[in-house]
C-alpha cells in the first residue's frame, strides 16, 4: 500500500493503538498528523519514529472533545500538510479495563456514560465535521473510526465504554450513507483486547490467557495488529467498501 | 532567506564553473534541488497568491520534498494573479507578455532586481550562441529597450549587444519596422570585410525581411562564423512556414549554414532561455543551462512522462526567483536524453463532434 | 479483413484509389480504407444517383420506403446481424468512445427510426404523408404534391456514431437521391447503413452514395455542391460559410452549425431525494458521448434555496461522474484534448481565488472535471470530455440574460422545474434561441421526429407543386364526359 503524497490525521496517536496506526501509515509514505492530549514527549517519540526516508509526521496537541480545539487542530494540519485524505478517529476517554474491579451497572451514573460518549462519539463527530469541507472539495476521503469487538460480544460488560463505541458504529454507518454520494467512505475497525496499551497495562495475565485460549489465532492483539485493517480501509484496495466494521481480534468474534 | 542572500546564492550557482555547473551531475542536481526548495519556501512565505495556489494543490513547505513536488503554475496565472515576492510597486522592472491572445490581458513578471536575470542571460547566451568567440558584430531585428521597456526580449537583446556585440553592432528595427537600407548595407559590409556577422530577431521578423529580399532579388553570403538567431517561432498556424522551410529560406538568403541558425526558446514567464545547436534537423533538440530543468508532463495531472512521449513542457527556473520557479507552459514537447524537442503550441480540437469550440462560441456572441 | 468506408454504387473496389486512415485503438492502431475519388468519379456519381432516384425512388410509395428503412434499422438493432456486430466492434476503436456506451447509445438511437417512429416523423411535417406520393387536396382549394430534391447532398461532421443517418433517412423519406460525405473522425457508419438499405432493397441500391474526402478538399466538394438541389451541411460556422459560398444560389443550403447545450435545475427539484437523482441524470447527460453532441450540456445553472444547495449539487454531480467512469470510461484523449482540459481547469482554479465558495471539485487525476461558480456567470462551452460547470443563481429566470448573447449557438436545454416554471422559462429560452427543451437525463436522446435546431426535417427539403382550383375547373370543361 502506497500512501505517498497522502495526509492522514490520527486522533489520540501519541501512544498505544493510535501510535501504531500512525507509524504504519508513515512507513507507507504518508504524512501523518499525530494528535495527542497531554504527553508531548510520547507524541514526539511517535513523530521521530514516523519521520523516515518516506514518511513524515508532526505532532498536534488538541483536546478533540472541545469544538474550538478541533477546528484549530484541523486548520493547523491543513496549514502544514495542505489537505487531509484520511481521518482515523482513535481518541477516546481514558478507560481502565479491569475485569475484576469494573463498575457494575448499578454503580454507574449517567455522567460515566456521558464521559465515554463524549470521548468516543462527540470527538468523532467534531473531527469529521471539521475535515469534511476539504474532503468534499476533493470528492474523496476515507474516515476510519476505531471501535471495539466488545460491541459484538460484550464478554465483559464495560457498560459505558462499549455503549459509546456501539454508538460510534451506528454513527459511522449513518455517515457512510450520507457521504457515499460525495465520494467519501466511512468504516470502523473493532479490535479485541489489545496489549500493551494504557488501558490494558494492568490487565491480569490470567485474563489475557483466557481470551487467548478462546481466540482461534491463539493470542491477543498487539497495537500493530490494528494498523493493517486501518490502512486497508484507508487505501484504494477497499474503494468499494463503506459502512463496514472489521473485527481485529484473531477470530474471537465472527460476523 | 533574505532576498540579498538568494541573489548571492543564485549568482554563485549561475557562474559556477565546477561540479556544481555540470548539467546532470550529482552535485549540480543536489545544489539545484536545495536552491529550488529554498526558493519555494521563500515564495510560499512572501507571495500570497502563490501560497494560496500551492495550498489549494495540497502543497506546503512541509510536503514539497524535491523540486519536482513544487506545484506548476500555469502561464495563464501570470495574467490573473500578482505573482511577486515583493510588492509590485516596489519591483523596479516589469516584463509583460505581448497580450495579443484572448482578452488582451498581459502576463506579468515583476523583477525586484535584474542581476540574476542578466547573469542567467549572459552565461546562457555566451555558451550556446557566442560559443567560441568573445564578441561578434550584431544586427538586431527588434526594437530597443527604450522603445519597449516592458519587453523581456528587448532587454535580452540589449544585454546581447552590451556584453557580446562589437561597437558596430546596431538595432535595425524601429517604430516603422525594419530599416532595410541600413540592414542591407551592414550585411554588404560584412561580406566585403569578411567579418562574421550575427543577425538576431524574432522568428516572425524574418518573414517581411525575406519578402523584401525576394522583391529586390538580393541575397547575401555572409562570411564563415556568421550566425542567425531567431526566437518565438510561429504561433498562428495559418500561412506560417514549416520550420524546415523557414530554416532553408533564411539559410539560403544569408548564406549561413543551418547548423549556425540558432533558435532560442524563452518566455516572459522565465528568466532563463533554451537554445539548440542549429537547425539542420527540425524540430531541433533544445538545451538549457544547469539552473533550469525541464520536464515533459501530462498537463492535467502534472505527472512526468517518460522520454519520447509527447506532452507539455514544464520548467523549473531558479533564476525566476522573485516570481515563481516552476511553470506549466502551453508548449508541446518530447523529452530526449539530454534536452527536449519543442513541438509548438499544444492546443487542438482533434475530434469535437458537433459541440462548439470556445473560440467559435465567443465569435458568435451578439453583444 | 480491411474495413472500407463509403458506399459507391456503380464503382468496383478496383476502380477506386484508397487511402488508409489510422485510429488509435486500445493497444493497437486500427486501419480503415477510405476512397480517394477523382473529380470524374464524383461527377459520375452525382449523375447516376440523381438519375436512379428520379426513376426509382420517386416512383416508390413512401409507405414502402418506410418498410425498407424499418427492415434495415431492425438489422442494425439485431445484435447477431453482421452490420450490428461491426458497429459494436469497430466504432469504439474509431471514435474512442466506450464500447458499452456505444452499444446502448446505438440501440436507443436506432429504435427511434423503426416503422411507427418513422410514421411519426412523417406526420410531424405532413398532415397527410401521401402528399409525397400523389396530388392531394389542400385546404385552400386545389391539389398539391411534395417533391424531394433529385439530389440531396449531406456534409456530415463529428464523431458521434450514427448521427448521419438522421439526415439520410430524411432524404430517403422525401425520395431524394442522397450523397453523403462522411467525416474522417467517423467514416464508417453511414456507409454500413447504405449497404444495409441496399441489401434490403436492391432495386434502390443506386439511389444513394457515401463518399469521403479530406476535410477542406473544396474541389471535390464543389462538384457535389454544384450538382445538388439541396444541401444539408453540418460543421463549424467557418466551414459552413465556405460551403455556402460555393453552393449555387438556386440550391437550397440548410446549415446545422455547432451548438451548445446547458441544464437548469429549479429549487423545487432539489430536495435531498430529487437533488441526488437530478445530479445522477445531469452526470448522465455529461457522460454521453463525452459532451461531443450538439445537445450535450456544458453548464448547469442551479437555483439557490433548495434543500440541496448548488454547491452540494455540484459535489453530487462530481461523484456521479466518478461512478460513471467505472461503468462507461471516458474515451482516450489526445494531447490537444488534454491541454484543453488543463487550460479549462487552470482557468477555473485561478478564478476561484476571488470566489472562495467556488472552485474545482475533485482532483486532477480524475477522468472528469467539475467546477462550481458561486456567482452569476455567462454561459460558456466546456473543454469537452466530461468537464462541466455548475453555476449558482438566485432564480432560474436570471439565466436568460446569461445566455442571450449566444442566441445563434443555442439548442438543447435540460430542465428540471415545476410545470408553471417549465412553460414560463421555455418561452424566455425560446426567445433567446433555444429550440429544444428536454428533461435532465434526456438531453442526448432527442425523441423521434425531433425538429433539429427547430427546423422541419422533411418539409425543409421538399418543394410543393400545386394544381390550383382554376386549373381543375378548367380541365373539367375539357373532360370527355362533358355534356
Amino acid at each position: 500500500m502506497n500512501f505517498e503524497g497522502k495526509v492522514v490525521l490520527v486522533t489520540g496517536s501519541g501512544r498505544g493503538i493510535g501510535a501504531a496506526i500512525a507509524r504504519a501509515f508513515a512507513a507507507e509514505g504518508a504524512s501523518v498528523a499525530i494528535n495527542y492530549l497531554k504527553n508531548s514527549e510520547a507524541a514526539d517519540e511517535v513523530v521521530t519514529a514516523c519521520c523516515t526516508e518516506v514518511g513524515d509526521a508532526l505532532a498536534f496537541k488538541a483536546d478533540v472533545t472541545v469544538g474550538e480545539a478541533v477546528d484549530d487542530l484541523v486548520s493547523n494540519v491543513l496549514e502544514n500538510f495542505g489537505k487531509i485524505d484520511v481521518l482515523v478517529n482513535n481518541a477516546f476517554k481514558p478507560y481502565t479495563f479491569d475485569q475484576e474491579n469494573r463498575k457494575m451497572f448499578w454503580e454507574l451514573d449517567w455522567s460515566d456514560y456521558q464521559a465515554q460518549i463524549d470521548g468516543a462519539l462527540m470527538s468523532a463527530h467534531g473531527v469529521c465535521k471539521a475535515v469534511l469541507p476539504g474532503m468534499r472539495r476533493r470528492s474523496n476521503g476515507a474516515i476510519i473510526n476505531v471501535a471495539t469487538d466488545l460491541v459484538a460480544r460484550p464478554s465483559i460488560p464495560y457498560h459505558e465504554y462499549t455503549t459509546a463505541k456501539s454508538a460510534l458504529i451506528g454513527f459511522s454507518r449513518n455517515l457512510a450513507v450520507e457521504l457515499g454520494p460525495l465520494g467519501i467512505r466511512v468504516n470502523c475497525v473493532a479490535p479485541g483486547l489489545v496489549y500493551p496499551t494504557e488501558g490494558t497495562v494492568n490487565t491480569k495475565e490470567m485474563i489475557k490467557d483466557t481470551i487467548s485460549m478462546q481466540t482461534p489465532l491463539g493470542r491477543i492483539a498487539r497495537p500493530e495488529d490494528v494498523a493493517g485493517p486501518v490502512l486497508f480501509l484507508a487505501s484504494s484496495w477497499s474503494e468499494f467498501m463503506t459502512g463496514q466494521t472489521l473485527y481485529v481480534d484473531g477470530g474471537l468474534v465472527m460476523n | 532567506m533574505t532576498q540579498e542572500k538568494i541573489i548571492e546564492t543564485l549568482l554563485d550557482f549561475i557562474v559556477a564553473d565546477d561540479e556544481r555547473a555540470i548539467v546532470g551531475s550529482t552535485t549540480s542536481n543536489e545544489v539545484f534541488n536545495e536552491i529550488a526548495l529554498e526558493l519555494y519556501r521563500y515564495q510560499f512565505s512572501f507571495n500570497d497568491p502563490f501560497r494560496h495556489f500551492s495550498s489549494q494543490r495540497g502543497r506546503t513547505p512541509r510536503t514539497v520534498k524535491s523540486w519536482q513536488d513544487i506545484p506548476l503554475v500555469p502561464i495563464n496565472a501570470f495574467k490573473k494573479l500578482c505573482l511577486s515576492c515583493c510588492r509590485p510597486d516596489d519591483a523596479p522592472y516589469l516584463f509583460t507578455t505581448s497580450g495579443t491572445t484572448e482578452t488582451g490581458v498581459k502576463g506579468k513578471s515583476y523583477h525586484s532586481s535584474l542581476d540574476v536575470y542578466d547573469a542567467s542571460m549572459t552565461r546562457g547566451f555566451k555558451e550556446f550562441f557566442i560559443a567560441d568567440r568573445d564578441s561578434i558584430e550584431m544586427s538586431v531585428l527588434y526594437p530597443s529597450e527604450e522603445v519597449m521597456p516592458n519587453s523581456s526580449l528587448a532587454h535580452y537583446f540589449s544585454l546581447a549587444i552590451k556584453n557580446f556585440g562589437t561597437p558596430q553592432s546596431a538595432y535595425v528595427m524601429n517604430h516603422e519596422g525594419i530599416d532595410f537600407e541600413a540592414l542591407f548595407e551592414r550585411l554588404n559590409e560584412a561580406e566585403v570585410n569578411k567579418e562574421p556577422h550575427a543577425l538576431l530577431g524574432a522568428s516572425y521578423s524574418y518573414i517581411p525581411l525575406l519578402e523584401e529580399m525576394r522583391a529586390r532579388e538580393i541575397s547575401f553570403s555572409l562570411p564563415a562564423g556568421s550566425r542567425l538567431f531567431d526566437t518565438g517561432g510561429f504561433k498562428t498556424k495559418s500561412n506560417a512556414p514549416t520550420l524546415d522551410d523557414f530554416y532553408t529560406d533564411i539559410s539560403r538568403a544569408f548564406g549561413v549554414p543551418r547548423d549556425m541558425c540558432i533558435n532560442m526558446y524563452g518566455m516572459t514567464e522565465l528568466s532563463t532561455q533554451f537554445y539548440d545547436q542549429g537547425n539542420v534537423v527540425c524540430p531541433s533538440v533544445k538545451f538549457g543551462p544547469h539552473w533550469i530543468k525541464t520536464r515533459v508532463v501530462n498537463p492535467v495531472t502534472g505527472r512526468e512522462l517518460p522520454q519520447g512521449e509527447r506532452g507539455v513542457l514544464a520548467h523549473c527556473d531558479l533564476a525566476h526567483f522573485n516570481i515563481v520557479t516552476s511553470i506549466l507552459t502551453e508548449d508541446a514537447g518530447i523529452a530526449t536524453a539530454d534536452g527536449f524537442k519543442l513541438l509548438g503550441r499544444a492546443d487542438g480540437n482533434d475530434a469535437r463532434g458537433c459541440s462548439m469550440a470556445v473560440e467559435e462560441f465567443l465569435n458568435a456572441a451578439q453583444t | 479483413m480491411i474495413e472500407r468506408g463509403g458506399y459507391l454504387p456503380g464503382l468496383s473496389v478496383d476502380e477506386v484509389e484508397w487511402q488508409a486512415l489510422y485510429f488509435d485503438g486500445v493497444g493497437s492502431k486500427f486501419e480503415i480504407q477510405v476512397p480517394l475519388l477523382s473529380e470524374d468519379q464524383v461527377r459520375t456519381l452525382t449523375t447516376s444517383v440523381r438519375n436512379a432516384a428520379r426513376t426509382k425512388l420517386k416512383a416508390m410509395p413512401v409507405a414502402q420506403i418506410i418498410e425498407i428503412i424499418d427492415c434495415a434499422i431492425n438489422r442494425l438493432l439485431d445484435r447477431n446481424d453482421p452490420y450490428r456486430k461491426k458497429c459494436e466492434e469497430i466504432l469504439p476503436l474509431v471514435t474512442g468512445y466506450d464500447a458499452e456506451m456505444i452499444r446502448l447509445g446505438l440501440t436507443g438511437y436506432l429504435k427511434t427510426f423503426r416503422k411507427p417512429e418513422l410514421q411519426k416523423f412523417l406526420v410531424e411535417d405532413f398532415a397527410n404523408p401521401t402528399i409525397l406520393d400523389d396530388f392531394q387536396p389542400v385546404p385552400k382549394g386545389g391539389y398539391a404534391r411534395a417533391y424531394g430534391p433529385d439530389l440531396l447532398t449531406h456534409i456530415w461532421s463529428g464523431n458521434v456514431p450514427g448521427l448521419p443517418i438522421w439526415s439520410m433517412i430524411s432524404g430517403l423519406l422525401v425520395k431524394a437521391g442522397n450523397i453523403g460525405k462522411v467525416p474522417s473522425a467517423e467514416p464508417l457508419f453511414a456507409g454500413w447503413f447504405a449497404e444495409a438499405i441496399a441489401a434490403v432493397a436492391p432495386e434502390i441500391s443506386d439511389c444513394f452514395a457515401v463518399v469521403w474526402w479530406k476535410g477542406g478538399n473544396t474541389r471535390l466538394e464543389s462538384i457535389l455542391l454544384e450538382g445538388s438541389e439541396a444541401v444539408l451541411a453540418y460543421g463549424g460556422n467557418d466551414a459552413l460559410k465556405s460551403m455556402r459560398d460555393r453552393t449555387p444560389i438556386t440550391t437550397r443550403f440548410l446549415a446545422y452549425g455547432h451548438k451548445v447545450g446547458f441544464g437548469m435545475i429549479s429549487k423545487d427539484a432539489l430536495d435531498i431525494q430529487k437533488g441526488k437523482l437530478n445530479a445522477h441524470k445531469a452526470a448522465y447527460d455529461v457522460m454521453r458521448y463525452d459532451q461531443h453532441g450538439c445537445y450535450s450540456p456544458h453548464v448547469f445553472f442551479v437555483e439557490r434555496g433548495g434543500k440541496v444547495s448548488p454547491r452540494e449539487f455540484a459535489e453530487y454531480l462530481a461523484h456521479e461522474l466518478d461512478v460513471f467512469e467505472s461503468k462507461y470510461p471516458r474515451r482516450s484523449l489526445s494531447d490537444g484534448d488534454l491541454n484543453n482540459i488543463a487550460a479549462w481547469r487552470n482557468e477555473e482554479e485561478i478564478k476561484s481565488f476571488d470566489d472562495p465558495a467556488g472552485g474545482l471539485i475533485g482532483s486532477a487525476g480524475k477522468s472528469w472535471s467539475v467546477a462550481f461558480v458561486d456567482h452569476t456567470e455567462r454561459l460558456s462551452p466546456s473543454s469537452l470530455n466530461r468537464t462541466i460547470k455548475v453555476v449558482a443563481v438566485d432564480a432560474l429566470a436570471e439565466v436568460v440574460p446569461l445566455i442571450a448573447p449566444y442566441k445563434t449557438t443555442l439548442q438543447t436545454v435540460g430542465i428540471s422545474a415545476s410545470p408553471d416554471q417549465l412553460f414560463n422559462l421555455s418561452n424566455s429560452l425560446a426567445l433567446s434561441g433555444v429550440t429544444r427543451v428536454s428533461a435532465l437525463g434526456c438531453m442526448t436522446k432527442p425523441e423521434a421526429g425531433w425538429h433539429h435546431d427547430g427546423r422541419f426535417n422533411l418539409l425543409d427539403l421538399v418543394t410543393l407543386t400545386e394544381i390550383e382550383q382554376s386549373a381543375i375547373d378548367g380541365a373539367d370543361t375539357l373532360a370527355t364526359f362533358v355534356d
